[in-house]
């Protein structure tokens, strides 16, 4: 399974059905229908980091052996501007035949649940149009964001999240391959901090490894605060105590900074409520002001907007008249 | 301290192209008498109305008792203020002028003030100095009977060139030539406005790309957000924003940037939730096309942000309001981190992997590229791209 590539995300994927860890039935169903060189529209719902990409790589080699980056295209439907721009590219690559022992060619396209219901219908047309020389394998979060009219034309695989016996068998297997040294503590920290996503588990433990070999919890927990957006709590300090233009400008900036988009912010938000100084009744009142916040943002156009009335009901909180 | 503060002239000498409005106002200060009529200092925004009247005061020694526009919203209340200023003529060598800022801004409904104020000119042992941008209006016909007007010339772009180039040098900065005179032209004969301007690119490093709104524009906003914010709300703010020739869109920002220079507490917490409400309406339109959506727009951002204060304590005194900043913070970031998103956009396509979600965990993906020279290389990465990982 191992390729030259320096990251150990493409390094350590797995080449082969038998070498992906933690999802044995859907390896199984997977693999029976690339032997039989047919398979179908495929749909993989399942948390980040448990396998999808990798098993559509996986079918993909089989089926077309060393052809296959020719008969392979991937997409991302939350980079891609727009449901227009992904049939454009469908068309152009379903246009020509396949090379190769079957007479089709797989196009993944991933993050599918980031499609309005409106654009997903314009994908199913785009999949019946041309599903004589096209399969297409949907990747996803959740299937239930999934219109019905694309799931029943695809087969189901769920993928589960990875437990923790899983992620240590991965990060034992590459700690022995490039000679680290961790504790069982340190994986225990891993684990936690990864939230099961196998990918951004190996990418903590390569940004660790460029430091030292020595893989301490201590370490790791560093690590993994550093991308947390930590100074969400300085913009709320801020609001609390009243200056409600200095949190925002704060605001700003981290978002600008970190790249962070108002979900991103609003799910900090909702996490830190927790820990801030205030009365239990506050609390809730803070959530439910947040959760709204979030409802509004994805009814709304600015997410910035949104952020600032919830800043300013925070303020109205510090004043102790949330 | 912005610059248009600590620049703002303190003698008749330095302030620039009012020569003759100046031997005006000191010839009505020497002629006063209780009885006479009052002075109307009358220009477009910017030119030093003011200041001069400031500088009257400063160079005569004599102290300034300042009004505005809104303390005429009642009788009790002007009664209340003035009494101690007008009543008997202090025992202290000090004299005053009552300065009355922004004249034209009372209002129709605030008529009585309006009376208030012509029997304070009849009354008052004390000059009184008006100022206003524009005098003309039909409401402020019997002012102008008992005023003696002087226009404020307006200022040419030379001129207000000069006064820039002055104060770059005095902050030792340096700014190109012709960003200047854009800035100067663009001004339209508002100093104070061109005074921003220039404040407000001092700090960056680059600032061949700015390209200023025609001020025009901005003194419609200006006024349009002072009704808004410190005006009682009626039903006339409905139609406030469509005399601004600007898109809502840029309206709703310049209102965001706003709103915590006029409100506080529940008053600013009200006037966001509104903002919002207006914001999901924008984004409903934009979803359902269905627009009639946009009259709830309109009124939350109008009337309804108005109505968000408390009108029991309405905040007086003049408010500077702020260009909207953020698109601006937005545009300047994006350039920043150009580079972040094209080594993103390559090690994404590498590894199978969104380019959203490798932004997201960029920092993590960053150790990893810049320890390793290898990873550079598979990435292909280009020289810029390393020394932003190495500058960083």
């Amino acid at each position: 399974m191992i390729n030259g590539s320096g990251i150990w995300t493409e390094k350590y994927r797995p080449s082969k059905f038998s070498e992906i860890v933690g999802q044995d039935d859907v390896v199984k169903r997977a693999e029976a229908l690339t032997n039989s060189l047919n398979i179908p529209h495929m749909l993989f719902a399942g948390p980040a980091g448990t396998g999808k990409s990798t098993l559509a790589l996986i079918i993909v080699e089989e089926l077309f052996k060393e052809n296959w980056r020719q008969n392979y295209l991937e997409l991302n439907a939350s980079d891609e501007r727009g449901i227009n721009i992904i049939r454009e590219k469908v068309k152009n690559f379903a246009r020509t035949m396949s090379l190769g022992r079957v007479p089709f060619k797989v196009i993944f396209l991933d993050e599918a649940d980031a499609l309005t219901p409106e654009a997903q219908q314009a994908l199913r047309r785009t999949m019946e149009n041309f599903s004589a020389t096209c399969r297409f394998i949907l990747s996803c979060n959740y299937s239930s964001k999934i219109i019905d009219p694309i799931q029943s034309r695809c087969a189901l695989f769920r993928f589960k999240l990875l437990e923790k016996k899983d992620i240590e068998k991965i990060v034992q297997r590459i700690a022995e391959a490039e000679k680290l040294t961790i504790s069982s503590e340190a994986i225990e920290v891993l684990y936690e901090g990864s939230e099961g996503d196998c990918r951004r588990c190996i990418n903590i433990l390569q940004s660790i490894a460029s430091i030292s070999p020595l893989i301490t919890p201590e370490l790791v927990s560093t690590i993994i605060a550093n991308v947390k957006p930590k100074d969400i709590r300085v913009v709320l300090d801020y609001a609390l105590s009243g200056d409600f233009e200095r949190a925002r400008e704060k605001l700003l900036d981290i978002m600008l900074k970190e790249s962070l988009s108002g979900q991103d912010v609003i799910k900090a938000i909702q996490k830190e409520v927790w820990n801030l100084p205030v009365e239990p009744g506050i609390k809730v009142k803070l959530t439910e002001k947040t959760g709204e916040a979030e409802f509004r943002i994805v009814e709304g156009s600015d997410p910035f907007i949104q952020l600032q009335a919830l800043l300013a009901s925070f303020v109205l909180a510090g004043l102790g008249r949330g | 301290m912005t610059w248009t503060e600590k620049y703002r002239p303190k003698f008749f000498d330095e302030i620039k192209g009012q020569k003759e409005a100046i031997t005006k106002i000191k010839k009505f200060l020497e002629n006063f008498e209780k009885g006479k009529k009052a002075l109307l200092l009358h220009s477009s925004p910017g030119t030093g109305k003011t200041t001069l009247a400031y500088v009257l005061a400063s160079e005569k020694n004599l102290e300034i008792f300042e009004l505005n526009a809104s303390d005429f919203r009642n009788r009790e209340k002007i009664k209340e203020v003035l009494k101690p200023a007008i009543e008997q003529k202090s025992l202290r060598k000090k004299g005053k002028i009552i300065l009355i800022d922004e004249v034209d801004g009372i209002s129709k409904i605030e008529e009585g003030g309006l009376m208030e104020l012509l029997n304070l000119i009849d009354y008052s042992s004390y000059p009184i100095i008006m100022t206003a941008n524009n005098i003309w209006d039909r409401k402020l016909s019997s002012l102008r009977k008992k005023s003696e007007i002087v226009k404020l010339k307006e200022l040419n772009y030379n001129e207000i060139k000069n006064v820039l180039t002055n104060i770059l040098r005095k902050e030792k900065r340096f700014i190109e030539d012709d960003i200047l005179t854009i800035i100067a032209v663009k001004a339209k004969g508002d100093l104070r406005a061109a005074i921003n301007d220039l404040q407000s690119i001092s700090n960056l490093d680059d600032v061949s790309f700015v390209k200023f709104d025609e001020r025009n524009k901005e003194t419609d906003i200006f006024n349009s957000l002072r009704q808004v914010f410190k005006g009682k709300p009626s039903e006339d703010f409905l139609q406030i924003f469509d005399s601004v020739n600007m898109p809502l869109d840029d309206i709703i920002l310049w209102v965001e940037e706003n709103i915590p220079k006029e409100y506080r507490g529940e008053e600013l917490a009200k006037a966001y939730d509104l903002l919002s409400k207006v914001d999901v309406f924008k984004g409903r339109i934009h979803k359902q096309q269905y627009w009639r959506f946009f009259v709830y727009m309109n009124i939350f951002l109008s009337y309804g942000i108005s109505a968000s204060k408390n009108l029991e304590k309405i905040r007086e005194g003049f408010t500077s309001y702020k260009k909207p900043s953020r698109i601006l913070k937005i545009w300047l970031n994006n350039k920043k981190i150009e580079k972040k998103k094209s080594i993103a956009q390559k090690y994404a396509k590498y590894v199978h992997v969104g380019e959203k979600r490798a932004l997201k965990e960029f920092p993590i993906i960053k150790q990893i590229i810049k320890s390793n020279p290898r990873i550079q290389s598979e990435l292909k990465l280009d020289e810029q791209e390393i020394e932003y990982l190495n500058g960083e």
